[in-house]
């Protein structure tokens, strides 16, 4: 689990850490209205390329990476996987009613070509959502995505809710550790291969509560150091990680504001107008 | 001490420590939601995550829950991995309101008021609210933003909404009764 998350506290030194916030914030947004949109692979592909190029750029730790990226899929696949069981025929509603019959087990369950189709595209989408908020996450600073949301008119009390749970999510992991290493030294047996399923539950469970409680008794402290700097004085604040934007910065701007405007154009006319239940097929009869 | 409208209890006092503590509960919202839980069905856990809103609302009050519950949940896709379900966010966001209406209906957890009365409501109202949170309102916006796929969104709010009603009343009455007696302990003093 501690290997697992991470985010930066301090800028990094690559072309898309340069970035500011607001830049960085309204691409995002504006990249999981796009992915979220439609179920068509021609729109979802170009994305998933640009977002791996990104994380590449963004020069990461690989070996956690991999790991990462093995774990969403391996999630994903048993999602759809589940779809499949629940429903074998969700395809043929999406793709326009017919349904080619590749193999099947029974009369109820079998595998169609619409089928396969609309459950690979799901994994693809689910998968680029994913890449999109990778790059995402380790391309920004708590601060930037404060001062980003703050940019894009987010009042700043939620601004600072956001930012701050974000750059909490590590200390939780390393709390856990901490705990769990301490439990294992008072006897109790955490490894997970060694102990039945209910066991495991109620094992979580003594970890669990003391991390809630550890974690709620730093409020005190945080909301103090908080205080003591002045927070919350003023209906307004500004940020020190809001800089002036640079040509770069517009540029990206100005390709957002170009995406929002498909993005819109898209939902108006594909989703609003027709029924949203229709995707790309291209084995159609 | 003065008493407090119904006002404001619902929306809490916004102060600095309100806002910490909406944060802490929305990161440990999140990482309770991809990690602190078991699956039960596609994209649907029995979490653990479900404790956040109730310590929340029982020390803040109904709306810091609800914020608390919806950043979470955004957080949680966004390391999670498993693509973006604002639908869901919304209807646990719902969902966090209604169990963090404690202190409205007189559980004063932080001067150690609850008692078995207490937890009766908490019960009725965590079945009610999941029932409205998941069976009414996320359907709702998941055809608005993605359209159709109701027969397993359905699916997926009965699981998750019988799953969240067990973390909520096995987990969470108890863990109300702890906090109770640790905040009652140690402010036994009378206004002389």
């Amino acid at each position: 689990m501690s290997k697992r998350i991470f985010i930066n506290i301090v800028p990094g030194k690559t072309f898309l850490h340069k970035l500011s916030g607001k830049t960085k914030v309204g691409l995002f947004i504006v990249c999981i209205v796009y992915t979220i949109m439609s179920f068509d692979l021609r729109l979802l592909a170009p994305l998933m390329f640009l977002s791996l190029i990104a994380i590449v750029s963004l020069k990461p730790d690989w070996k956690v990476i991999i790991v990462l990226f093995i774990a969403i899929f391996l999630m994903n696949f048993f999602n759809i996987f589940l779809y499949w069981v629940v429903k074998p025929d969700i395809g043929s509603e999406w793709t326009g009613g017919t349904s080619t019959i590749l193999y099947s087990f029974s009369s109820y369950y079998f595998v169609s070509l619409e089928t396969l189709w609309y459950l690979l595209v799901r994994l693809f989408k689910m998968l680029t959502s994913f890449t999109v908020s990778m790059a995402f996450i380790l391309s920004i600073t708590p601060s930037e995505l404060a001062s980003g949301l703050h940019g894009l008119g987010v009042p700043y009390k939620i601004c600072t809710v956001v930012s701050l749970a974000f750059r909490y999510i590590p200390d939780i992991s390393r709390d856990y550790e901490n705990i769990k290493v301490s439990m294992q030294a008072r006897g109790v047996e955490m490894d997970l291969r060694k102990t039945p399923i209910l066991k495991r539950l109620k094992q979580t469970i003594y970890i669990l509560f003391p991390l809630i409680i550890t974690s709620f008794d730093r409020i005190g402290n945080i909301a103090n150091a908080l205080d003591l700097r002045g927070y919350g004085l003023k209906k307004d604040r500004t940020y020190y990680a809001e800089v002036e934007p640079t040509l770069m910065d517009k540029l990206f701007r100005w390709s957002t504001l170009a995406l929002f405007l498909f993005c819109l154009a898209w939902i108006v006319s594909r989703n609003i107008w027709e029924p949203a239940t229709k995707m790309w097929f291209p084995f159609e009869v | 001490m003065k008493k407090k409208s119904i006002i404001e209890l619902i929306v809490g006092e916004w102060n600095t420590k309100t806002i910490v503590a909406v944060a802490i509960g929305a990161a440990l919202f999140g990482v309770l939601m991809v990690y602190g839980g078991v699956q039960v069905f596609t994209n649907t856990k029995l979490t653990t995550a479900m404790l956040i809103p109730v310590i929340v609302g029982a020390l803040f009050g109904p709306v810091p829950a609800l914020v608390a519950c919806g950043v979470g949940n955004v957080l949680a896709d966004l390391i999670g991995g498993w693509g973006f379900w604002f639908d869901w966010s919304i209807g646990n966001a719902v969902l966090g309101f209604f169990v963090g209406l404690l202190p409205v209906y007189g559980a004063r957890i932080d001067e150690g008021i609850f008692n078995v009365k207490h937890a009766v409501i908490f019960a009725i109202i965590a079945v009610l609210a999941n029932a409205l949170a998941f069976g009414v309102i996320t359907p709702i916006f998941t055809v608005l933003f993605y359209g159709g796929e109701l027969t397993i969104t359905f699916m997926q709010s009965l699981t998750g909404g019988a799953s969240n009603v067990l973390v909520l009343t096995l987990l969470g009455i108890p863990l109300l009764f702890l906090l109770a007696k640790r905040y009652g302990g140690s402010k036994n003093l009378t206004k002389e």
